[in-house]
């Protein structure tokens, strides 16, 4: 019987070479390097701004714990979609039916190993990245360990609550729904709740019983989602009606190659189908509508308009929504056909369009309920072209592949700083927006436009660019 | 937009080929190789692991530019019109894969949209008959086994019926009873005036369809000849004496797969 050990040593390694291949050794070493300078550098802006140090660091735990959201899920990523995303690649997480071994045994290692090498690899960067504070602010030295501990301990929470999530869907979909929205529901309305149970607790407030609920809750979840897990065995084959002839009927010339209808039908086809779109930018509006609603003075004792604020959040979340939309997509599949990269990228930006404004405009409308309608109409305005600012850079600087953001240095340095050059002023806006309302308001919409004519350069120049690239040899 | 149809080409050739050459950093995927298929051939490909196959099937498809030297595929440059000439081709990728979120039917009718096709109902019905899939038309293609997305891609490449195509490895999963259908009917299709350009490791499969193969090697293009024209000899004796296989790094002792027993 193979050891854990050994598993796990072989699934580590295997991890390493597989992003050491794809992006080359030291473009995938270098980026812990650079998370920690952008890490550095947003807590000095943020410092400098006035913010309050204890704010920044509830921000920081509340980052993390999304990232282990999200790479709790990603240890249960299908064979297909990895297939579809990396090509033609057999991982050690799919040997079960091979080898003997379990695989609750081998999913369990592989999230253990996912789990380490986030918590190195991302985490860890992250709190040597609010070192400049110990400079800037009254932050102690003494306080940095104790801080990697709880910062480690809130990406555990998100990865169990994930994995506790994944595994109550696999049994019923309405009751990890419904716990979800519990548990979104009671932080939200009892922040004690975070502080007693969570453990941003141990960091705000340490103590033994917080250490312990802290360590025990994420492992508590952890176990509960696997125990719970049920792995499809079914082998169901799915069937589905001519859909695609329907939707490039209802397009017409729009969609001359079929090509807005595929893409639209590989989002509402896998996994979370239309919905995850909604949910994404669900979780973005739930943690700025809690920082906004909660945190009213976090900077310079001026609240930021809740509006301007939600319009560009929500639209740097809209990557997301790109990242679906090309999830099953490769410059390969594409060149067996006469089909032109410029006019694969035209149709992603109408699919992109066609999710992202409803999912967005729902929020912004949600965010009219909860906040008044006095800046949300400037925040609607900005977002159509601050999401096609997005979609332009990450069509010109990742092209088909935006996964590769996540790990290639100089490509997610480009996109970082191509985003941050329109995201900065338009939160210094947000904050400012109280002192004059009109005359930043037609600031922020004139940059946003501006923004969006380089999002739509940005994808015109993505065609020929990746075009040129493939035919070299070089994707 | 599609652009205007072309008019079938009305030339002999229909893939030359002079001095194409292709490096990947250090290693030369093709050496100044020169093909010349006239219209109407079921051109072999052979060669071993790393020969160059693949490199020249995307070259001559547009999917890849080459460092130097010429191609016309069909009367179209690929180098210069690569969509252009993908218009008039079909691909069978080695290793393709369709679309995981569409049905069988809906990929069809996507390969329909992308090459300006009207209806392909009757052709699908057709394609689905000969190679027995019809129960799968309505399936979700991430769904579908080796054999059958084997059986799927077969038939795009296919599908806008055009006048050279090039398939890579087309057997592969596919049953012995597919196989000789599929064979039969790239027979039929070459016989009927169009060029199949097939790229194989299967050589008694080239020896019995091909009606002239072509055995490349470290990117050059060793030697063409007439399988019929072999006498005595088989077309796998003829290619391990021409190809060195210490430096193609292929084992004699594989040679049982080489020799097609699929």
């Amino acid at each position: 019987m193979v050891s854990v050990r050994y598993l796990f040593d072989q699934l580590l390694r295997e991890e390493w070479r597989m992003h050491a291949r794809l992006f080359g050794g030291w473009r995938f070493a270098a980026f812990p390097v650079f998370l920690a300078a952008l890490a550095a550098g947003t807590a000095t802006f943020f410092a400098l701004a006035g913010s309050e140090t204890e704010t920044l660091l509830a921000g920081l735990h509340v980052v993390v714990a999304l990232v282990g959201l999200q790479v709790g899920s990603i240890g249960l990523v299908g064979r297909d979609a990895l297939g579809d995303l990396l090509g033609d690649v057999t991982l050690l997480v799919f040997s079960a039916r091979t080898l003997p071994v379990s695989e609750r045994r081998l999913l369990a290692v592989f999230v253990v190993k996912d789990v380490l090498y986030y918590a190195l690899l991302f985490i860890a960067p992250l709190v040597v990245g609010v070192a400049p504070l110990v400079v800037l602010t009254d932050l102690s030295v003494a306080v940095l360990p104790r801080l990697l501990a709880s910062a480690w301990l809130a990406f555990a929470f998100g990865v169990g609550t994930s994995l506790l999530l994944v595994g109550l869907a696999t049994r019923s979909r309405l009751l990890a729904a419904l716990v979800g929205v519990a548990a979104l529901a009671g932080g939200s309305l009892r922040p004690g709740l975070v502080v007693a149970f969570t453990p941003f607790g141990l960091y705000a407030d340490p103590s033994y019983f917080r250490l312990a609920v802290s360590v025990t809750v994420p492992l508590l979840a952890a176990v509960v989602g696997f125990s719970l897990f049920e792995f499809d065995r079914t082998g169901t084959t799915r069937t589905a009606g001519n859909q695609f002839r329907r939707l490039t009927g209802l397009f017409g010339a729009r969609d001359e190659q079929g090509l807005l209808a595929k893409s639209l039908l590989d989002v509402a086809r896998s996994s979370g189908s239309l919905w995850k779109v909604l949910l994404s930018q669900g979780l973005i509006f739930g943690v700025v509508a809690i920082l906004l609603g909660y945190i009213p003075d976090i900077l310079v004792g001026v609240r930021p308009s809740p509006g301007l604020t939600l319009g560009s959040v929500l639209a740097l979340g809209a990557f997301t929504t790109y990242n679906w939309l090309c999830q099953y997509d490769d410059a390969a599949f594409f060149g067996t056909y006469p089909i032109d990269l410029a006019r694969v990228f035209e149709a992603k930006l109408w699919a992109f369009l066609l999710l992202a404004v409803p999912a967005g405009g729902f929020y912004l409308a949600l965010g009219t309920v909860v906040f008044g309608p006095t800046s949300l109409l400037v925040g609607a305005t900005v977002y159509v072209p601050v999401a096609v600012y997005v979609f332009g850079v990450t069509a010109y600087v990742a092209g088909l592949r935006p996964t590769e953001l996540l790990f290639d240095t100089p490509v997610f340095m480009l996109f970082s700083g191509a985003v941050m050059a329109v995201l900065l002023p338009l939160v210094v806006l947000a904050i400012a927006y109280p002192l004059a309302p009109t005359r930043i308001s037609v600031a922020a919409v004139g940059l946003s436009l501006v923004a969006g004519l380089l999002g739509v350069v940005g994808y015109r120049r993505a065609g020929p660019k990746w075009t040129r690239r493939a035919r070299a040899g070089d994707l | 937009m599609h652009p205007d149809p072309i008019p079938p080409t009305m030339t002999d050739r229909a893939i030359e080929t002079e001095g194409l050459t292709k490096q990947y950093g250090e290693v030369t995927a093709l050496d100044s190789l020169d093909i010349d298929v006239p219209t109407g051939e079921l051109y072999g490909f052979l060669g071993p692991n790393g020969a160059g196959k693949s490199t020249t099937i995307n070259i001559l498809t547009g999917q890849l530019t080459p460092d130097s030297g010429t191609a016309e595929v069909a009367g179209v440059d690929p180098v210069a019109e690569p969509v252009r000439a993908r218009e008039r081709v079909g691909i069978l990728p080695e290793n393709g894969k369709p679309p995981s979120f569409l049905t069988v039917r809906e990929y069809f009718d996507f390969v329909a949209e992308a090459r300006g096709l009207d209806s392909v109902d009757d052709r699908v019905d057709r394609w689905a008959d000969r190679l027995a899939f019809e129960s799968k038309l309505d399936t979700l293609c991430t769904d579908l086994s080796q054999g059958e997305r084997q059986k799927t891609l077969i038939t795009q490449a296919f599908l806008h019926e055009p006048e050279v195509v090039f398939i890579d490895e087309p057997l592969t999963n596919l049953d012995p009873i597919i196989q000789e259908r599929a064979k039969q009917f790239f027979t039929t299709y070459a016989e009927a005036g169009n060029t199949v350009f097939l790229s194989t490791h299967f050589i008694a499969t080239a020896q019995e369809m091909c009606t002239r193969v072509g055995i490349v090697n470290r990117g050059k293009l060793l030697e063409e000849l007439d399988p019929r024209d072999l006498g005595e000899e088989t077309l796998l004796d003829r290619f391990f004496a021409t190809v060195d296989t210490d430096t193609a790094a292929v084992d004699p002792a594989d040679s049982a797969a080489l020799a097609g027993e699929e």
